[in-house]
């Protein structure tokens, strides 16, 4: 009951700060300078404009949003658009339509996403409570000097690090391009070091408080080995609150990775946002905005089923809307 | 007449012998400042098979650390600075930490103060009380749970079987400390050490679990019993240890240390007493407040709150002394033999 009413209340939510998101979104582009045309007759030349087939995306345009028609009205045709999955063609991507260009973009993005996520995780999660089993040691301060290098670097630039080195010297991996296995190792790597590193030094303190537990003491009283009871008793209990830095992470990643995504010229869906936003292109950058949303908060509430799973006192007896919980999603919005 | 303690040093595990001896035991803690706080300031007491004995004392006089110093469980911060726990015929704070971990749990039962606290909240009671068997190479899996199921019963937890598979926190208070007790004993320690295992349960509980105490008591396990409650201590345990500023103030038999405290701090713990007292004579609370382990006061560590203390006299260290057959008493006026109880 309680895991009913409260997926029932989760997604009335998220249904209300979707349309929410639309009507800013949508707002905040009208209230922008300028429109597609304008924007594509300033950087490519007012001589080239009939090339480009601008000309005949507008008229296309027209047609579909009415030559006249008031905003709302504007407003309402792309909305049935995004409900029915039928949003139309993008204007700068001519003849492509906007739900097809999503839907090619996002597994790309999340195949990146969620690589990078896992990648980050196995690195953070040993270094964090290896870290921590050795407190204040010099191997402790080493640890966290090295995570602190990578969370200094921006991923761009960790990103053109990686091409030089294993592209430029070594020559090991291509530095651009999606097609093969090989092209998914350097962007991985550029988008974990980051997160990992933020990650790493919430692992370690997250660990350190759990092993003041009393219950940490108490295994050891038990004569368990000091290994076993750090895996057993401690990281579980640590690593339930991680669920709630991965999760925005992840949703982060899947999102907004434009520089990574345009340096190695991976055709994800930051890549098509960022272009979109550029040159006005309404009906992508609304879809992109709206479904970036949407991925946010299905991944917050992911975030909190994990979360229950992992924790047996939320999942208990309809827990799934207790305080606690609520703290935690509150958190993330 | 009058002796200074037994020396110290002799091994135990001779037949008859003590079976934890422990001496002149001495912990700190470091403080950020890089100050030592004597926490445990040179504990002596021995406990015998089959025997109980009772540490009492105020709070924050040092029963836990003493205890965790025993079983070498002490914080990071901690330190157990100089002192021998003789247990098995080896001296536990020189043992290296693998056979150290052999006699944890298996040798040594631990009960925890706060069972809310020393349960892992995740983990369900069956693993919790069966991992140290395993740990020990005990028995198999199954016969694990069987025990557990079965020490479940044991300390009174109503339908152990179905109970086995939840969590501590769906668990009342008293059944979680039930089940604390159910963890220590499972692998059917030779000592016993149970940090106020009836504080949060009920009269009837506590009633219940003192008896199963005993029972194990009869089978010839030692137990070490810290309490604040002196009709615990009366009802149960052979020896007092009476604890004050990290030290023990005086050492007897339960039956003669309440009938006739010789140490001022233990006639007053006991006049202050609620189980204790009479209905007829008013509860007097000792005044004032323990020490501040940071300032502890010079010589006997009541002697600011002791309504006995002669100046400069109390000012001197006070040697725990040997008064008759099994009592010793850390104070020089207990010589005089006064009793004005
Ligand atoms: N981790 C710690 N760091 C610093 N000081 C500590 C620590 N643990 C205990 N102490 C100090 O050691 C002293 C003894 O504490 P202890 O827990 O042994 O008291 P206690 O006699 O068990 O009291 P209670 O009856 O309240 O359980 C206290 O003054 C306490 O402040
Ligand atoms: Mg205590």
């Amino acid at each position: 009951m309680g895991v009913v009413r409260f997926f029932g209340q989760r997604l009335a939510r998220l249904a209300v700060s979707l349309v929410a998101v639309s009507i800013i979104t949508f707002g905040l582009l009208q209230l922008a300078p300028g429109n597609f045309a304008d924007i594509q007759r300033v950087t490519s030349g007012a001589t080239s404009i009939a090339g480009t087939g601008t000309e005949s995306m507008l008229a296309e345009t027209q047609a579909r949003y009415g030559d006249d028609t008031p905003v709302v009205q504007q407003y309402l045709t792309f909305m049935k658009g995004v409900v029915t999955w039928d949003m139309g063609p993008s204007y700068r991507y001519a003849g492509r339509a906007v739900e097809d260009i999503i839907a090619a973009a996002f597994p790309v993005s999340a195949t990146l996403a969620v690589l990078a996520v896992l990648l980050a995780l196995l690195i953070a999660v040993p270094a964090g409570v290896f870290a921590a089993m050795r407190q204040n040691s010099k191997a402790d301060h080493a640890t966290m000097f090295g995570v602190t290098l990578g969370h200094a670097l921006p991923n761009y630039l960790i990103a053109a690090f990686l091409i030089l080195i294993f592209t430029a010297f070594l020559g090991w991996f291509p530095s651009s391009g999606w097609e093969r296995p090989e092209h998914v190792f350097l962007p991985v790597v550029a988008l974990a070091l980051g997160p990992a590193a933020v990650l790493a030094r919430y692992v370690r303190s997250s660990m350190l408080e759990t092993l003041r537990e009393e219950y940490v003491t108490a295994a050891m009283a038990k004569g368990g080995p000091y290994r076993t009871v750090v895996v057993r008793h401690a990281l579980r209990n640590s690593l339930i609150p991680l669920v709630t830095v991965v999760g925005p992470l992840l949703a982060a990643l899947m999102t907004g990775t434009v520089f990574v995504e345009a340096l190695f010229r991976i055709p994800g869906l930051g890549y098509y946002a960022a272009t979109a936003a550029a040159s006005r292109d309404m009906p992508l950058l609304m879809g992109t905005v709206l479904f970036f949303a949407l991925i946010i908060m299905v991944v917050n509430l992911l975030v909190d089923l994990t979360y229950g799973i992992l924790d047996p006192r939320i999942r208990a007896e309809g827990g799934w809307t207790s305080s606690r919980l609520r703290k935690v999603s509150t958190q993330q919005v | 007449m009058t002796m200074t303690q037994a020396p110290s040093g002799s091994s135990s595990g001779t037949p008859g012998g003590p079976l934890l001896r422990v001496r002149d035991l001495h912990t700190e803690f470091r403080s950020e400042d890089g100050a030592a706080l004597r926490a445990v300031d040179g504990v002596s007491f021995d406990v015998e098979p089959g025997r109980a004995l009772a540490i009492v004392g105020e709070s924050g006089s040092g029963k836990s650390v003493s205890m965790r110093s025993v079983l070498r469980l002490l914080p990071r911060t901690g330190r157990v600075t100089a002192g021998e726990v003789w247990f098995g015929g080896q001296d536990l704070l020189r043992l290296p930490e693998r056979q150290m971990r052999r006699i944890r749990g298996r040798d040594i039962g631990m009960v925890f103060q706060n069972a809310m606290e020393a349960m892992n909240p995740t983990l369900t009671l069956e693993r919790q009380l069966t991992e140290h068997l395993l740990w020990h190479g005990v028995c198999t899996k199954s016969e694990a749970r069987e025990r557990a199921v079965r020490a479940l019963g044991d300390v009174g937890i109503p339908e152990p079987e179905r109970r086995i598979r939840v969590y501590p926190f769906q668990l009342s208070g008293g059944m979680r400390q039930r089940a604390m007790i159910a963890m220590a004993i499972v692998t059917r320690p030779a000592l016993l050490i149970a940090d106020e295992p009836t504080t949060a349960v009920d009269v009837t509980i506590q009633r219940q679990i003192l008896d199963l105490l005993a029972g194990l008591k009869d089978q010839g396990t030692g137990i070490i019993m810290v309490t604040h409650d002196l009709g615990v201590a009366r009802y149960f345990c052979d020896d007092s240890v009476v604890m004050y500023a990290g030290r023990v103030v005086e050492r007897a038999p339960t039956r003669e240390l309440l009938s006739r405290p010789r140490h001022p701090y233990a006639a007053g713990l006991l006049g202050s007493s609620v189980e204790l007292g009479s209905r007829d004579r008013p509860l007097h609370p000792i005044p004032g407040n323990p020490p501040d382990l940071a300032s502890r006061p010079r010589g006997c560590p009541f002697h600011p709150r002791c309504d006995r203390a002669v100046l400069p006299r109390c000012q001197d260290e006070q040697e725990l002394i040997q008064i008759g057959g099994a009592r010793a008493v850390a104070c020089w006026r207990a010589e005089d033999g006064h009793d004005d109880q």
